[in-house]
């Protein structure tokens, strides 16, 4: 139950503000100027807001379609990313959105047409190259699909562009519009796992990973693309049994045909934003792990995030083949 | 729980403008004036968990006696601060309460509390006028000090701690002329259970909070026994928050009792989360 929703003058009438205000018919609604008003202030707490947070809904003015950092992709020769949405209805305790923004609440930018536009014009200005969009890098991409509409709006563009691809990344058991619509060769449906156990002590609000898994193997039955996010990879007592059951579970649960890729990445954070995470959470069993400070990142030691990943990447050659396997730095 | 116990648990301070707003909330928290030549009246519980300043009417006297008391309190950074009072209004109901989620005043300057307790209370926006207004048009909540209050105490702490509760007393429909300083006190009165509800949810989160950010006892044992720089003390602290996750103070102290000297003692520590393996099966 969201009790309050914070609307910018300028886009409350806009059909899809409309839309989504009548899914809340309990909330109050605060009209507003800018969601800065709001979000993202000093002296606001994150940890407290994410009790109970409100939505905002917003129009948003520029930097619809962004470079990806470096060292994230999955092949492609150049990667964009766009988020019509600021934060997320999950709460993993490994998330970089909480040391990213002060504020828990939810930004909805109702304007996509104006990302439809941006998303064209950079295909337009890239088709010499290989690109792939990923929706949702400031939020999970499909959680709140039923409140947005989001990816069954931006779909259409990419039935447009065959060769150009797009990831929705998430962690949740949304399977519309993907089950009533008809698959898409250059659409991936990535999912971020880690395995059960730590996932019920790290990804708060999050559906399980048997959940997710079921509507993974859905998904791909259903004839669409699927990518394996094992990313952020996380430490701890039997790490290596725990990945072997979550690999083999996986792959033993999808048609391996389905699978567009899979990426591995290691837990890094920039020392900063470590730091604002561990000062919301410093009783967070996550932290006690052995993770250093190396050249402005935090993460675990060399040698670990090595054999993590060098694991994990034996066990998918098992099934996948070689091309198939990425290593995610960002 | 014993007085020691209670100090720097949690923290609620009151900022109100008149003694009859104040009145049945210095009754039910057991306060009384403080023993000292202040510049505003000032009460406080035994505990010194709640204190309460009165800060007379208009936007100056708000957020001086803001400031003031968050000094003569030693109010932490987790420390909720609560305005409540009285309020005319062109909307509500008579003799209700109203949580305030919008605040702006005759410049038009607006701000918006952060979260809310979760609480059956209705909602409304506050303006915050320099002199009494008796057009209520359609005004929701109308008082003299709120913007100020607010101002002030979101730069003492974060905004989630930080929250106005406004009484209907007067409107188109009830003249403030037939506002009586008892009619005030009742007013307040038959609010006090959903008051005391919202405090609690306020209190709770100054204790929770405070229990987040205190440093671990350990801490000043350790920094007292060893000399250690400022950054050292810094990373001493992150180091024992680590480690008394899953280790005891016992534990901590066989580590580094061999320890020479402070860096020694920091090595030593970092060694033991060096090694750990989160048992992610305990958690």
């Amino acid at each position: 139950m969201i009790e309050t929703i914070y609307i910018e003058k300028k886009i409350k009438n806009h059909p899809r503000t409309k839309s989504i205000l009548k899914k809340f018919k309990k909330s109050r609604f605060i009209e507003i100027d800018k969601y800065a008003e709001i979000f993202n202030k000093r002296n606001q707490n994150f940890r407290i807001q994410k009790a109970n947070p409100n939505l905002i809904l917003a129009h948003k003015n520029d930097g619809f379609v962004l470079r990806t950092p470096e060292g994230f992709g999955i092949g492609s020769s150049k990667n964009f990313y766009f988020s019509h949405m600021y934060n997320c209805i999950y709460d993993c305790r490994y998330c970089f959105l909480q040391g990213m923004f002060s504020s828990a609440n939810y930004v909805i930018f109702v304007n996509f047409e104006d990302f439809d536009a941006s998303i064209k014009n950079v295909i337009d200005q890239n088709i010499n190259y290989k690109i792939t969009f990923f929706s949702g890098y400031d939020c999970d991409s499909l959680a709140l699909e039923n409140v947005t509409g989001f990816a069954k709006h931006i779909l259409p563009i990419f039935q447009q562009y065959p060769e150009v691809e797009i990831e929705f990344r998430t962690k949740s058991i949304q399977r519309e519009p993907f089950m009533s619509i008809e698959p898409m060769e250059n659409v991936i449906m990535a999912y971020s796992l880690i395995p059960d156990l730590m996932s019920s002590s790290l990804d708060n609000k999050v559906p399980s990973i048997s959940k997710r898994i079921q509507v993974i193997s859905d998904l791909a039955l259903r004839g669409w693309k699927i990518g394996l996010r094992f990313d952020p990879l996380i430490h701890g007592k039997d790490w290596k049994f725990l990945y072997e059951d979550l690999l083999e579970k996986v792959y033993n649960s999808i048609p391996l045909e389905a699978i567009h890729s899979v990426s591995v990445g290691p837990l890094r954070f920039p020392k900063k934003m470590f730091k604002d995470i561990f000062n919301l959470h410093p009783h967070e069993p996550l932290f006690t792990s052995p993770l250093y400070s190396n050249d402005g990142i935090i993460s675990y030691d060399t040698n670990i995030e090595e054999e993590m990943s060098v694991f994990c990447k034996n066990l998918t050659l098992k099934y996948l083949d070689n091309s198939q396997i990425f290593r995610c730095y960002a | 729980m014993n007085k020691s116990e209670f100090l720097n648990k949690m923290s609620v301070r009151w900022v109100i403008a008149l003694k009859e707003e104040a009145k049945v909330i210095l009754d039910y928290y057991e306060m009384a004036l403080i023993n000292k030549k202040t510049l505003y009246p000032i009460f406080k519980n035994i505990e010194e968990t709640h204190w309460l300043i009165l800060s007379g009417i208009g936007r100056h006297n708000s957020a001086a006696a803001t400031s003031y008391l968050y000094i003569i309190s030693n109010a932490s950074k987790w420390t909720s601060w609560i305005n409540i009072g009285i309020a005319g209004s062109g909307k509500g109901d008579y003799g209700n309460i109203y949580l305030v989620d919008k605040i702006f005043n005759q410049n038009s300057y607006i701000t918006y509390p952060a979260t809310m307790p979760k609480s059956n209370l209705p909602k409304m926006s506050l303006l915050t006028t320099d002199i009494p207004i008796t057009n209520y048009s359609s005004k929701e909540l109308i008082d003299m000090e709120g913007s100020a209050f607010f101002d002030i105490a979101s730069k003492l702490t974060s905004k989630e701690f930080i929250c106005i509760m406004k009484i209907i007393s007067d409107g188109p429909e009830n003249n403030i002329k037939q506002l009586t300083k008892l009619r005030i006190i009742e007013l307040l009165k038959l609010n006090l259970t959903k008051i005391a509800q919202v405090v609690s949810y306020y209190e709770n989160l100054s204790e929770n909070e405070n229990q987040i950010k205190e440093k671990p006892e350990i801490f000043f044992k350790i920094s007292s026994n060893w000399h250690f720089s400022v950054t050292q003390l810094s990373q001493l602290e992150n180091l024992l928050r680590r480690l008394k996750v899953f280790c005891d103070n016992n534990e901590i102290m066989d580590l580094i009792k061999q320890s020479k000297s402070s860096s020694s003692v920091i090595n030593s520590l970092n060694n033991k989360i060096k090694t750990n393996k989160v048992n992610w099966s305990d958690i």
